[in-house]
């Protein structure tokens, strides 16, 4: 027979390295001679999108276009320290410090637009598709080209420390920020014959911040629930006497497309004021409620709680069994 | 704030076509002239003595050198908050897969050949894989040290006063396994001396500046003579936060000046990497008749498996995210990372807070039923909002928007 339920599960997870340790991303940006600007960051690119939300979040600040900026991020000789790739922490901490390397070299070169634009200050410019102009009389510009060609040397550096506190011996204290906040809802179907549970349909709701590129997002929540459902179901080593019985893909099962159902994805936005524009890190809670949700739904089809994962055919089997 | 022009717009992902087309690099894709090849001699027993003798191996065809710990030029140690792991087991291996020795040769095949004239003696001593045996006092000793080596606590209001005014309280035991980060693409790189004499080391990791300082530490040298190129990364998930072919090809590359080269196999990937930690999970969860809870008491039992890695991060993390995103006013959690003769343990995607939803999830839902409310009535009631406090005592400021999260999922 096959059987239906419904489970919900709701999480919070604490962005980065957290109580008190120091947790610094550094960025460099620097003016190139063509007037495109190269940003220099050691911020790995581990296919959560890192080079692309980066190059985003420094175009913004610029003015700039996408394919204006040359980000190097694969080379420890050339970039400094913008740490671990780890944690949700690189769109929140080291897109900050992208964010902040970009307005320092965008202050230095409207200081420099200045003078060549011979205005006594440099409020009233304004820095958009690579030109610099004087706000109230446009036709006064300059371009990020002839200020380069002019100044070789206009770099500027950016540094963001996350703010945490580290708890007392009591466990008292303020360990992470921004908070990041996540729920999830499936419906599953439970074969009482062969113990398996497929998942029918699927719903994530996800505490963004705001969204730097919304299909990286949702690409983000693919894949979490995708190694949540392999957690809830499938996935074991199989240690036995310190030895992993299942230590390879021939018996370490994981999902496949086909075990993935469509998922409805909500992003909510509320920018949070200390990230760079809003955007708080995703790349662990998109992952964090689909098991849970996915248990309580199997408790809601067949009556039967799991307190060990993963759920296999077998330990559904056996469970129906005992239950009688 | 003024319109955004490039921020919250779906560009493509800058890698994707490199990704799609197959022309990114992966660090098995680099070859170089001259590129010597080096496969890794690992532990077969989870505790044990050893002696390596690998003079026989030395001595094939092709074979250029076989290093173990003693070819270590600087610190033979490395790990992320402890230095409990070696580049190459000195005296005894801790766990099934802790590397001996690396053997470079001419090729892969003489490499892989070489494997069999390398002699490990065993001499096994007591092991502990249960983490509750591991803790107790006359359990053998992972490492020179109790096999316990972090405790955490939380400590706010008072758990045995609150319990006796709860209308229902659920206590339940959770089990949670090691799991493997199963990224697509096993650990591989390339170690070469570049025209500066530095250390060039290519591989797949998450943290670049932190592998070249452990690098540097290993080698003796310091660490703008070591430098780490990323190429493309096969996913991570946590998985690529430990060392694991870097120092071994770095030294090698040092010493034989000339590049080397290894490629790991899925299984020697799943040797080779930490877990995510195996859980034991005791909870009791009480609440008032009107589905308010009132106090929460765990206790967290977080296998480390060989090495500490990030266990004492994990664990803190795990006790933090104890009570789940709701306001409950007594809270007593312990949590403990303990050393075992299993594979360690360290990072993987939700470090520590995917692992407690197993538990508080699921007590919400036994709490619910059991006072009669809808899943969603007993999170509506106790979720964090603006303004509330942490089991930590941090008062959640700014956007709380977990209210939205969960009345979004009624229509569902």
């Amino acid at each position: 027979m096959k059987k239906r339920g419904k489970g919900i599960a709701c999480i919070f997870y604490g962005t980065g390295y957290g109580n008190g340790f120091p947790d610094v991303s550094r960025a460099y940006a620097r003016l190139l001679e063509d007037g495109r600007v190269e940003i220099s960051v050691g911020a790995t690119e581990v296919g959560q999108g890192a080079k692309t939300v980066m190059v985003q979040i420094a175009a913004e600040t610029l003015g700039l276009l996408d394919k204006d900026i040359v980000l190097i991020n694969e080379d420890t000789s050339k970039t400094p320290d913008a740490g671990t790739a780890a944690a949700s922490r690189q769109t929140y901490n080291t897109g900050n410090a992208v964010k902040i390397a970009c307005e320092n070299l965008k202050e230095k070169i409207l200081e420099d637009a200045a003078k060549l634009l011979g205005v006594n200050t440099k409020v009233g410019l304004c820095m958009k598709d690579g030109l610099i102009y004087v706000k109230s009389y446009p036709s006064k510009k300059v371009s990020l080209k002839e200020i380069a060609e002019l100044n070789k040397d206009l770099q500027a550096e950016g540094v963001f420390t996350a703010h945490t506190t580290q708890m007392d011996e009591n466990g008292q204290g303020a360990p992470y920020w921004p908070y990041t906040f996540a729920s999830c809802a499936v419906e599953v179907e439970v074969d009482t014959e062969t113990g398996e549970v497929s998942i029918l349909r699927a719903k994530h709701v996800l505490d963004v911040g705001r969204a730097v590129n919304p299909s990286l997002v949702e690409g983000q929540i693919d894949g979490g629930f995708a190694m949540g459902v392999g957690y809830a179901l499938m996935e074991d080593i199989g240690l036995k006497d310190g030895k992993m019985t299942n230590g390879s893909f021939e018996k370490y099962i994981i999902p496949t497309a086909l075990d993935i159902p469509e998922i409805e994805k909500v992003l909510i936005e509320y920018p949070e004021d200390t990230a760079p524009y809003g955007a708080k890190g995703i790349g662990e809670p998109v992952m964090i409620p689909v098991a849970p949700a996915i248990l309580n739904a199997i408790y809601d089809a067949i009556g039967v709680r799991f307190y060990e994962i993963p759920v296999t055919p077998e330990r559904v089997l056996l469970a129906l069994q005992s239950k009688g | 704030m003024n319109e955004l022009k490039i921020v919250g717009k779906s560009i493509n992902k800058i890698d994707a076509k490199d990704k799609v087309d197959g022309s990114a690099i992966y660090p098995q894709d680099i070859y170089l002239e001259n590129m010597a090849f080096g496969v890794t001699i690992r532990s077969t027993r989870p505790h044990a003595f050893i002696k390596v003798d690998t003079k026989e191996a030395g001595k094939i065809d092709g074979v250029l050198k076989v290093f173990t710990y003693k070819d270590v030029p600087g610190k033979n140690h490395h790990g992320v908050v402890l230095k409990d792991h070696e580049v190459f087991a000195s005296k005894k291996v801790r766990r099934i897969g802790d590397p001996i020795a690396f053997i470079v040769a001419e090729t892969k095949e003489i490499a892989e050949y070489a494997k069999n004239f390398i002699k490990v003696e065993y001499e096994d001593i007591p092991a502990v894989f249960d983490p509750e045996e591991a803790m107790k006092e006359d359990s053998p000793k992972v490492h020179d040290r109790d096999n316990v080596f972090y405790h955490f606590k939380i400590r706010r209001g008072d758990v045995e006063k609150a319990f006796k005014e709860c209308h229902v309280i659920v206590e339940n035991v959770y089990k949670v396994p090691m799991v493997d980060h199963a990224f697509l693409q096993p650990e591989a790189g390339v170690a070469f001396l570049d025209e500066d004499g530095r250390v060039v080391v290519i591989a797949s990791t998450q943290y670049p500046h932190f592998d070249q300082e452990e690098i540097a530490e290993s080698l003796g040298v310091n660490k703008e003579m070591v430098r780490v190129l990323t190429p493309a990364v096969g996913g991570a998930f946590g998985g690529r936060e430990d060392i694991t072919v870097q120092i071994h090809l770095a030294i090698a590359a040092l010493t034989l000046k000339r590049p080397v080269k290894t490629v790991y196999s899925r299984e020697e990937s799943f040797l080779a990497h930490s877990k995510r930690h195996a859980m034991k999970m005791y909870y009791k969860t009480g609440a008032l008749k009107d589905g308010t809870l009132l106090a929460l008491e765990a206790k967290i039992i977080g296998d480390s498996g060989a090495y500490a890695s990030w266990a004492m991060n994990v664990l803190r993390k795990s006790a933090v995210h104890a009570t789940g995103p709701y306001y409950i006013p007594n809270v007593k959690v312990d949590s403990f990372a303990v050393y075992t003769n299993n594979p360690f343990t360290g990072a993987m995607r939700g470090f520590g807070a995917t692992q407690v939803p197993i538990a508080y999830e699921q007590q919400m839902d036994i709490l619910a039923e059991k006072l009669g409310l809808t899943p969603i009535e007993i999170r509506l009631k106790n979720c964090f909002r603006e303004g509330s406090e942490t089991a930590t005592g941090q008062v959640l400021e700014g956007f709380v928007p977990l209210e939205r999260c969960i009345e979004e999922l009624k229509s569902f």
